[in-house]
């Protein structure tokens, strides 16, 4: 028999018997029996409260804050409306055609 | 879900101990890594089910080992090919395993019964390292470079287990009239 219809017949033959199993608490019970580990993903948070405590005080310390809401009153509304809008918009483009990107991949 | 997601998870686990990451790639990979055991246990449910949590239990221990050269579900696979070799020398499991044997868990444990038989008994008339190669070619998708990793032989070793188990398997399929 030919390689190729021997590939084909046997692709054939193991797609037939090829069926996804349901995870039926399967999942559950490893997460169960995993042994007792120290989780360390609390650090994330402080690293976080640490970052944002830093750049608050420098913010006030070196005045940045202030000099911030100055310039904010006399920035026109509508820039501060736009800028808003701007971020979220080419995010979401950015994401959209990466997106598309990737599903022409798989 | 990508391979991209597969590293974000990893990482998790590894750097933080974040088991709900590990819970994500158990999902992920429960239902091949249980077929794949599901198939070289000749459908045994319980002991395909019991080696696929020893192997999830491994990744989890050594997972601070994966370095990411080759794919997560590579590694995994690795893994599970190791649980099933050991726990086979332990138990001696090849030698036990006769037709009779394997007939009556296909009656009472496999809920594909009728369907699988054809499987096991095709399975059944290759070498052990046959049946993982061909598994893992034609089952599970891998590569040739892959399941030489997975089964850590050389890459010419692999294509061998794969050209003798395909030879054997089309003569008995062709044999028993399947695809007529």
């Amino acid at each position: 028999m030919e390689t190729n219809e021997t590939n084909k017949m046997l692709k054939a033959f193991f797609n037939e018997q090829k069926h996804e199993i349901a995870d039926n608490g399967f999942s559950a019970k490893v997460m169960q029996k995993l042994p007792e580990q120290a989780d360390h993903s609390w650090i994330v948070g402080v690293f976080a409260a640490i970052g944002m405590a830093i750049s608050i005080y420098l913010s006030i310390v070196l005045g940045l804050m202030q000099h911030a809401l100055i310039i904010m009153q006399h920035v026109p509304y509508y820039y501060l409306l736009s800028a808003v809008f701007f971020f979220p918009l080419v995010g979401s483009v950015f994401v959209f055609f990466r997106q598309d990107k990737h599903y022409r991949l798989i | 879900m990508s391979n991209t997601d597969d590293i974000r998870w990893v990482t998790q686990v590894a750097l933080l101990g974040d088991k709900n990451a590990f819970d994500k790639l158990t999902c992920k990979y429960q239902s091949s890594i249980r077929r794949f055991f599901l198939n070289l246990t000749m459908g045994d449910g319980p002991l395909s089910d019991d080696l696929a949590q020893e192997t999830f239990i491994k990744a989890y221990l050594n997972i601070s080992a994966f370095k990411g050269i080759s794919g997560f579900s590579t590694w995994l696979y690795r893994i599970a090919y190791n649980v099933f070799y050991d726990s086979a020398r332990a138990q001696k499991h090849y030698d036990d395993i006769d037709e009779l044997v394997i007939d009556n868990q296909h009656q009472t444990l496999n809920e594909f019964s009728a369907e699988k038989m054809d499987i096991y008994k095709a399975l059944n008339i290759l070498r052990k390292e046959e049946q993982t190669a061909v598994l893992l070619f034609y089952m599970e998708d891998k590569t040739h470079k892959e399941i030489a990793k997975i089964m850590n032989c050389p890459l010419g070793t692999a294509k061998t287990y794969i050209l003798k188990g395909k030879e054997k398997l089309s003569v008995y399929l062709t044999k028993v009239g399947y695809g007529n």
